[in-house]
């Protein structure tokens, strides 16, 4: 059985993908809560994945995870740049394998935090208490 | 009788040793040779997997009663063989206290002695020397620990290997077994926001008499916890007697993870959140820690985690499907099978609970809970027949949304759970454990300890 890539879309991704023809390949997640592109991996693609990225994994849905940020990164761009979901994107992709790399040896120490307000929780925190 | 009442520690008593008179304490330790408790190294790569005081604390504190010490061979041996100590109570794993020959060269100490044990430079607790052993082969040890599909074939589906990190601890064990009872005799201070999560079993059984609880059910976590948990907290607390359980208790393993788990920090206030921002009504949810370097030993972890729970108080415990695991080394239902109708080849021919010696916690085993877009809500598995439509809360693709920065819709994360994650993540500028996280936290510790002078 072919296994997938899931890649999450925020605003941005979505926006991206606009007029690409890929918009109906956009699938709704928890309710349409999120919207995620599933991509079908080739299988050479996928067994240069699983060597290449220890942590990567085959969950319970099929899909390949637990991949480097980077991985996910270049992949969307490829998705862009050919306007497609097959089997070219991944020829571009193992392409970058080196770039990929050296950004994933990068993550594995430091991620980018998002800029999210915290103050709500700062205030519930101020007084942690255990009972009412 | 429908209605059920608190349980008795396991061994009939609970173990808290202690000594809070700091002249007895000094006058204890005076003139003992001295050791400097040092973290278990991986093996191969050198990093820390394990810190003995972890377990003294939860030995002397009593979570893990009636275990008293570091344990003899005789001991190690009969838990191998039949997950029992010496005095018949039922126990999963092989508890020591083990040092470098060069270590115990330097020390000289022999059975009869006490040994002087500092923590972070300052006296932390005494170990009275029953017995010096040596684990001649720390990979059979390992192996006969979580046992192998020859020998425990009902639940053991694959060999273990240095990618499990509970075997990796005892493959990384000294070869020299100081054994005997601890005393701790300086007690820690733990640091926030550990401080606040602290309800060794005498306190939780003096906390849920304060709050009048009769009925209270624990939730194993290592996890923040994402909607799929809160529901699973929620609903297993239904079960209870003649009415729902009174409290829901959240106990967090503190130590070392494995890379991926969210870091300690974030687990507790996760859960903390829960009741902060009013999801569960905090009169009822009480969040806990213990400490314990995780073994990721499926069923035989859900024993420790029965003992610990029951210990503290509670009456049922909720198991889930792949409890304490890590990738496929056992059946992902062997915690359930252990209590459900017990496992012969670990000692158990019937349930944990209906065995001599064996504990009193009642298990609650869950399925799984996923959202279901047809029902609108996050649904049991048992119950929604959605099969095709339904959402699980895959731990993997969790992980792979907060590290993106994807802000969790609302059915996944409450917004400030996932907050409490950022807050941490911008901490530690990463949001999972990975290997400066548990390099620094082993350095660190949750805990400092007050000066003594001996």
């Amino acid at each position: 059985m072919a296994h997938f890539i899931a890649i999450l879309l925020d605003e941005k991704r979505l926006d991206a993908l606009k007029g690409t023809g890929l918009e109906e390949k956009i699938s709704d997640l928890f309710g349409g809560a999120l919207k995620a592109l599933n991509i079908e991996v080739p299988e050479d693609a996928e067994k240069w994945i699983m060597e290449a990225f220890t942590s990567s994994r085959i969950d319970t849905r099929g899909a390949i995870t637990d991949l480097p940020i980077a991985f996910n990164r270049v992949l969307f761009e490829e998705i862009v740049k050919h306007k497609s979901i097959g089997k070219e994107v991944f020829d571009s992709v193992l392409a970058r394998a080196d770039e990929i790399k050296k950004a994933a040896a990068k993550e594995s120490s430091y991620l980018p935090p998002p800029d999210v307000d915290l103050s709500d929780i700062e205030k519930l925190q101020k007084k942690p208490y255990q009972t009412a | 009788m429908l209605k059920i009442e608190r349980p008795l520690p396991h061994g009939g008593r609970l173990v808290e040793r202690v000594v809070r008179n700091p002249e007895l304490a000094k006058k204890m330790a005076k003139g003992c040779p001295v050791y400097d408790i040092k973290p278990t190294l991986h093996f191969e790569t050198g990093v820390p997997v394990r810190n003995v005081y972890r377990e003294i604390m939860s030995i002397c504190y009593g979570f893990f009663s009636p275990v008293e010490g570091s344990m003899t061979q005789a001991e190690v041996e009969r838990i191998l063989k039949e997950r029992r100590l010496l005095n018949d109570w039922v126990f999963p794993y092989p508890l020591v206290f083990d040092i470098s020959e060069e270590d115990y060269k330097k020390l000289g100490v022999t059975s009869g002695d006490r040994v002087l044990l500092r923590l972070k430079g300052e006296p932390f607790a005494v170990l009275d020397v029953e017995e010096v052993w040596r684990i001649d082969d720390p990979e059979e040890l390992a192996h006969k620990t979580f046992g192998t599909p020859e020998d425990n074939p009902e639940v053991v589906r694959q060999r273990f290997d240095k990618k499990h990190p509970g075997w990796v601890i005892y493959r990384s064990l000294n070869p020299v077994v100081l054994a005997g009872k601890y005393t701790i005799i300086n007690e820690p201070k733990f640091k926030p926001p550990f401080d606040r999560f602290w309800y060794p079993p005498k306190k939780s059984r003096e906390e849920y008499d304060k709050r009048g609880w009769r009925t209270v059910i624990n939730h194993q976590t290592r996890n923040v916890p994402h909607v799929g948990h809160e529901f699973l907290m929620k609903d297993a607390a239904f079960m209870g007697d003649i009415e729902p359980c009174h409290g829901i208790q959240v106990n967090a393993i503190i130590g070392v993870k494995r890379r991926g788990d969210y870091p300690d920090e974030a687990i507790v206030e996760g859960h903390e959140m829960l009741h902060l921002a009013g999801y569960i009504k905090p009169e009822r949810h009480l969040v806990t820690i213990c400490l314990w370097d995780m073994r990721y030993g499926n069923p035989l972890e859900s024993i420790l985690h029965g003992i610990i729970r029951q210990n503290m108080g509670c009456t049922h415990h909720m198991f889930g499907r792949d409890h304490a695991a890590v990738g496929e080394y056992y059946d992902m239902y062997a915690t359930q099978i252990l209590w459900g109708k017990g496992i012969p080849s670990f000692g158990f021919p019937a349930p944990i609970t209906d065995v001599p010696y064996g504990l009193q916690i009642r298990p609650q085993n869950m399925a799984e809970f996923w959202y279901c877009p047809k029902c609108g809500e996050i649904a049991y598995s048992g119950t929604c027949n959605h099969t095709k439509e339904k959402q699980k809360f895959s731990g993997s693709f969790v992980r792979g949304m907060v590290a993106e920065g994807v802000f969790p819709p609302k059915v996944i994360f409450r917004p400030e759970v996932y907050k409490v994650i950022v807050k941490w993540w911008k901490k530690f500028g990463y949001p999972f454990c990975n290997e400066e996280y548990v390099k620094k936290k082993e350095k660190e510790l949750e805990v400092d300890l007050p000066h003594m002078e001996i």
